[in-house]
């Protein structure tokens, strides 16, 4: 027996052998990008003039290295999500970047020019406030980190700490920031809130307090050190207070007294309702801070003053400047000034100027260009010819920081780059005279939800759907209208075949094959469809899934930080003239209002169709399987009334949901309340509930409810035996896998349960709880089966089970399923296995007709996709092998799964941070597109039953024609000689 | 069986009929040494001349007898009995066959399955064939009953390898999903 197991297994070995892709096909059909998130510090890398590097560190924890001319990454680092990861501080000096992550946990440096970790401390405890490199005679030697009670100073060259020192009286004073010059003392600034500054000043060599001063420096105005002041040039800390409309300076080698200098008595006014900002520039740690500094005064307004002897003198005044920004490089300091460049910036200030109302039209940021100019720091001068044209992109987000790259030229007059970042997150790098060198969208780090549409067909394709689409008026008029489509069609091929003509003749690099918007059509299979992503920022994008390029961008002002996004496919592109439609729910979670945006998902734009208002906050949506004539899915927006609006809400649709009423049913679920309800349409459009199942939220909470996709197939309706009997699949598709987890988290008492519940009827199939389990819980709903992940407390290991239904030997009803007529329960199969990983995300192929057999697709943590054949997770695994069994091709079970390399469908393609896939059927039955998207997107095609219906890519098609070609002429000549043959014999 | 020509009958000249012989709607040798081709073989058999119609197998008495009814009668069984005589031998080639579905016992049950169908369609032939028996009624039933068997041996075959679409399961392929009655939708409260 144990023989024929070895037998079998080796038998599903080779078998299942070919499912990773060989070495020539790599970047064939898949491709990946990366992205480190929204940019929170930024440096270029100035220690050597030619460097092309600029060091970027990210919200979402990631820190990394962009080539400075192509915008691809050097080299990339992802630290752990979430707070233990962040990222509090970058700073950067010659060779090496010293971050701070995780709230002042660690301490690490980074050589930046292979992205080394030259070494990493872990702190004391203790909530992180600021750091600053401390130099001393023109050296930079040591990194200061200043927490809630210590203060701390670690050598920059081994990260050993120098000294440590408990900072006094923290009870009372809040210390916020660190500041040293050079000088060999380091100043540490706290301030009391509302009442006085205290400040302390440490010895470099050995951390003993030199001076601390309390109590006398009184600023009852102040409460945030690091929003309200800077320190400029030899030492004073100059300060802006908002309410009292001045300066407040201080000298701290001395800290007598603070002085102040009213605005008023520089002529400088601050917009109503705006909070001045300081903003200085040290070039060097190890010298003071230069004399000359910003101060906004109003969101489009800067003003650069100098401190002089003491005295504020203003320089120059900005009006409108959009952002600023110091850069130095060599001994120079240059001002960077961001201004808008013609009229059009009045409607961007309208715009701003209104309250945060959830509005999103793609009206409001109007096509702006912005100048940025260069001024000498010194004087205030404009530098000649250092005009840069940014063209803000239409379809974009406003500018929200600007960091510019400044080097000698040979001249030495002062050249620029500039880098923008827009508030959608996209990075821009612009060279002068205003030539985008590049542009990186980190918005498409922080993918929501995301849909694929197939791509229109093309005039002649079109052409011919329409011929078959149209009714039939005569047989001479449908003779005559074949016949002029295939003459479109030769002429078409007519064309192709000159173009390609054409192109041979080119040299091969002057051959465009760009993707663009104008040219995008449907693959003869399918195969490439146009992305639809939606992004938390609010930013959707059009990506085209062959090469990864993207077409089109739109962003959606004022969406909430905290939206929920459902992105829903009303109308095809099936049905042209009519362009496809998609749209965008997007629901605040404060306020619980949603709004519609609707739009083209082939060209970004966003429709004529008005969306209706919506004045009730909106709890869900679904969409019909009606179309009104125009061919528009209906959608139903069920509002906290539990009210129904559809949208698109013409007669005619109304007219069909009034039809349709008696069969429309939809579930809810609330999770803080522990309930789910159903509710059934009445013909006037409100809602009646049918059905209520409470879940106490005491026990356990709702973490997930998973019902059936609307797109899938399945083609066979049942399973054959091994005595060739069929045991039918119960296939509900009302049936809702609703996952909950145990609030008590406690090792022996944590659960978690399952609960395939009808959503029509509420009726409860079956119910499973996992004793001694724990979340998170990862489940895929499909067909007939429910696989679930889970951690297990007891064994300590993920494991995976799945639970298949099955309706019995006989169909109830075979013709149609109406879950209101369901007499019998079904069967219930359930296993589980030993998974030796734990997942991050987890998804099913599909395919256009489900003939194909299902792979799980299962993203790991460790950046791996993995294809595991659902054969694998089959309850009617057995564990005695039988002629019967061995008949149906059951492998016979086994705990553990195992994770095969040539599985990874993405090779050595690593993923980060996967939180989602999403899989879409193609064209070809045995092929089915994925994506995953996290922190990288990456794209690729797999087949779960290999390519059955397409010749492989390495097909011989040379062999195969030189033959068929060799025995043609072969007969032919053979049939030749054989009639001489004959007619000589004929002679004898 | 070689044509009876061949054996060269020195009389009948028509059918080996050379380029020459064919030109002529009929000819008659009377001086066999001309012709060179039959001369020189004839004369390698040895050099005998042959009057005109002259034969050298004896011609057999046609006269019909009692013994040759019988004959015909015996021969007619054995053309009806045919197929029954090899359901056996066909028994056995099923039995060491087996029922694994390859080339080789595929091949068998067709030529089991194929054979009573061709005798039963070439029905009206044997028929003429057993024409001359007396018994042709009841021979004829026989027959048919042999062929009758043969192929419900081959049906049977075919059962036993599976090939015949008798269960369920044959025809899950062909059953359509259900049709959808109520239109379900929600989820979690956005």
């Amino acid at each position: 027996m144990a023989k024929l197991i070895l037998l079998w297994l080796k038998c599903v070995v080779l078998w299942a052998i070919v499912e990773a892709v060989f070495e020539d096909q790599v970047g064939k059909f898949d491709w990946r990008q990366q992205y480190v998130g929204k940019v929170r510090f930024s440096h270029f890398d100035t220690h050597v003039q030619s460097s092309k590097k600029v060091l970027v560190a990210t919200e979402r924890n990631v820190f990394a290295a962009l080539n400075t001319r192509t915008g691809e990454l050097f080299w990339r680092h992802v630290d752990k999500t979430g707070s233990e990861g962040n990222i509090d501080a970058l700073l950067q000096h010659g060779q090496d970047a010293v971050l701070v992550v995780g709230n002042g946990r660690l301490l690490r440096s980074w050589e930046i020019n292979v992205g080394g970790l030259n070494w990493e401390v872990v702190l004391d405890s203790g909530s992180f406030q600021s750091a600053c490199l401390v130099g001393q005679q023109d050296m930079v030697k040591h990194v200061a980190v200043l927490k809630k009670t210590a203060i701390s100073v670690h050598y920059l060259s081994n990260g050993h700490q120098k000294w440590i020192e408990n900072l006094p009286e923290t009870e009372t004073v809040d210390y916020q920031a660190v500041y040293s010059d050079g000088n060999g003392e380091v100043y540490v600034l706290g301030v009391v809130p509302h009442s006085h500054i205290a400040i302390v000043v440490y010895s470099m060599e050995d951390g003993e307090i030199i001076k601390q001063v309390n109590m006398s420096v009184e600023a009852p105005w102040l409460y945030n050190i690091q929003a309200s002041c800077v320190v400029v040039g030899q030492g004073m800390l100059t300060c802006v207070d908002s309410a009292g409309v001045s300066f407040y300076m201080l000298d701290l080698h001395l800290q007598l007294q603070m002085t102040q200098v009213p605005l008023q008595s520089l002529a400088l006014e601050v917009d109503p309702g705006f909070h001045p900002v300081l903003l200085s520039h040290q070039p060097n740690p190890a010298r003071q801070p230069l004399s000359e500094f910003f101060l906004q005064l109003g969101p489009d307004h800067y003003q650069l003053l100098q401190l002089n002897n003491g005295q504020i003198a203003a320089m120059r005044d900005f009006k409108p400047a959009l952002l600023v920004s110091f850069a130095t490089t060599g001994e120079k300091t240059v001002a960077a000034v961001m201004s808008p460049k013609n009229k059009t910036v009045s409607k961007c200030e309208i715009e701003r100027s209104l309250p945060s109302r959830p509005v999103f039209s793609s009206r409001a940021f109007l096509h702006i260009a912005c100048s940025v100019n260069l001024f000498s720091a010194e004087t205030g001068r404009r530098l000649l010819d250092t005009t840069l044209i940014v063209n803000m992109d239409p379809n974009g987000g406003k500018p929200e920081k600007l960091y510019v790259q400044a080097f000698l030229k040979k001249d030495d007059s002062v050249g620029y780059r500039a880098m923008v970042q827009t508030e959608d997150h996209t990075l821009t790098f612009i060279q002068q005279p205003g030539r985008v060198m590049w542009t990186r969208e980190e918005a498409l780090s922080d993918v929501v939800t995301m849909e694929m549409v197939d791509l229109p067909l093309t005039g002649t394709q079109a052409e011919l759907e329409g011929e078959f689409g149209k009714k039939a008026d005569g047989l001479m008029s449908m003779v005559m209208k074949r016949l002029s489509s295939q003459l479109i069609l030769l002429q078409a091929w007519i064309g192709h075949l000159w173009k390609l003509f054409y192109d041979a003749r080119k040299p091969r690099s002057q051959v465009k094959n760009d993707v663009t918007i104008e040219n995008l059509s449907r693959d003869e299979f399918n195969l490439q469809k146009m992305m639809v992503m939606v992004t938390a920022s609010g930013k959707l994008f059009g990506i085209d899934s062959k090469t990864g390029g993207i077409l089109w961008r739109h962003y959606l002002h004022n969406v909430p930080p905290n939206a929920a996004f459902k992105l829903m496919v009303q109308r095809t592109t099936a049905h042209f003239p009519h362009p496809p439609q998609c749209t965008l729910l997007i629901k605040d979670k404060d306020t619980g209002l949603g709004t519609l945006h609707v739009f083209n998902p082939i060209f970004g734009k966003k429709s004529h169709v008005t969306p209706p208002a919506l004045p009730q906050p909106i709890l869900q949506s679904l969409m019909l399987p009606l179309m009104d004539q125009d061919y528009a899915k209906v959608l139903l927006l069920v509002d906290d009334q539990y009210k129904v609006s559809a949208f698109p809400s013409t007669k005619n649709v109304l007219q069909q949901l009034q039809e349709m009423a008696a069969s429309i049913f939809f579930y809810l679920v609330d999770s803080s309340q522990g309930r789910l309800s159903g509710y059934r349409l009445r013909t006037d459009l409100s809602t009646e509930q049918i059905w209520e199942v409470i879940i106490p939220p005491e026990v356990q909470k709702i973490v997930s409810v998973k019902g059936k996709r609307p797109n899938e197939h399945v083609h066979s309706q049942g399973r054959v035996m091994g005595d060739r009997s069929v045991l039918y699949k119960y296939l509900n598709p009302n049936l809702l896998a609703v996952v909950t987890e145990s609030t008590d988290l406690h090792q022996e008492r944590s659960f978690i349960g399952i609960l395939l519940i009808d959503g029509v009827t509420g009726r409860i199939i079956h119910e499973a709880i996992q004793r001694k389990a724990r979340g998170p819980v990862h489940v895929v709903h499909s067909e007939n089966w429910v696989v679930y992940e889970y951690w297990s407390t007891k064994s300590r290991r993920n494991e995976f089970s799945v639970i298949e239904l099955y309706e019995g030997m006989e169909l109830y009803n075979s013709t149609v399923f109406s879950s209101l007529d369901r007499p019998h329960a079904p069967q219930v199969l359930q296993q589980s296995y030993i998974f030796p990983s734990s997942i991050s995300t987890m998804e099913a192929t599909l395919t256009e007709k489900g003939i194909t057999s299902r792979h799980l697709l299962i993203g790991l943590p460790s950046g791996g996709i993995l294809s595991l054949p659902k054969m694998f997770l089959d309850p009617r695994r057995p564990e005695i092998v039988s002629e019967q069994s061995r008949e149906e091709n059951l492998i016979p079970y086994a705990p553990e799964l195992l994770i095969r390399t040539e599985w990874f469908i993405n090779y050595n393609q690593t993923v980060s941070r996967v939180r989602g896939i999403y899989t879409a059927p193609s064209g070809l039955e045995s092929t089915c597109l994925v994506v995953a998207y996290g922190l990288d997107i990456y794209q690729t095609r797999v087949y779960p039953s290999k390519q059955f219906d397409v010749l492989k890519d390495d097909y011989d098609y040379m062999l195969i024609s030189s033959v068929l070609f060799a025995l043609f002429f072969a007969t032919m000549i053979s049939k030749r000689l054989a009639e001489v043959k004959l007619l000589n014999r004929a002679w004898r | 069986m070689a044509s009876p020509g061949g054996q060269g009958g020195g009389g009948a000249l028509s059918t080996r009929g050379g380029g020459g012989a064919r030109r002529m709607k009929w000819a008659l040798e009377l001086s066999l040494g001309n012709t060179r081709s039959r001369g020189d073989r004839q004369g390698g058999q040895g050099d005998v001349v042959y009057p005109i119609g002259y034969s050298e197998k004896p011609v057999p008495d046609t006269s019909i007898q009692e013994t040759d009814k019988n004959l015909v009668e015996k021969r007619c069984w054995d053309v009806a009995l045919g197929p029954l005589k090899q359901i056996p031998m066909n028994l056995f080639i099923m039995y060491m066959s087996g029922n694994t579905i390859s080339i080789f016992p595929i091949m068998m049950v067709c030529m089991m399955a194929w054979r009573p169908i061709q005798a039963l369609m070439s029905m009206s032939a044997t028929f003429k064939l057993l024409e001359s028996s007396s018994q042709q009624w009841l021979q004829g039933l026989v027959y048919l009953v042999g062929n009758l068997l043969g192929s419900a041996l081959a049906i049977y075959k075919c059962q036993s390898m599976g090939l015949l679409p008798t269960h369920s399961s044959d025809w899950l392929a062909f059953i359509d999903p259900p049709q959808r009655m109520e239109i379900m939708g929600g989820g979690m409260v956005l």
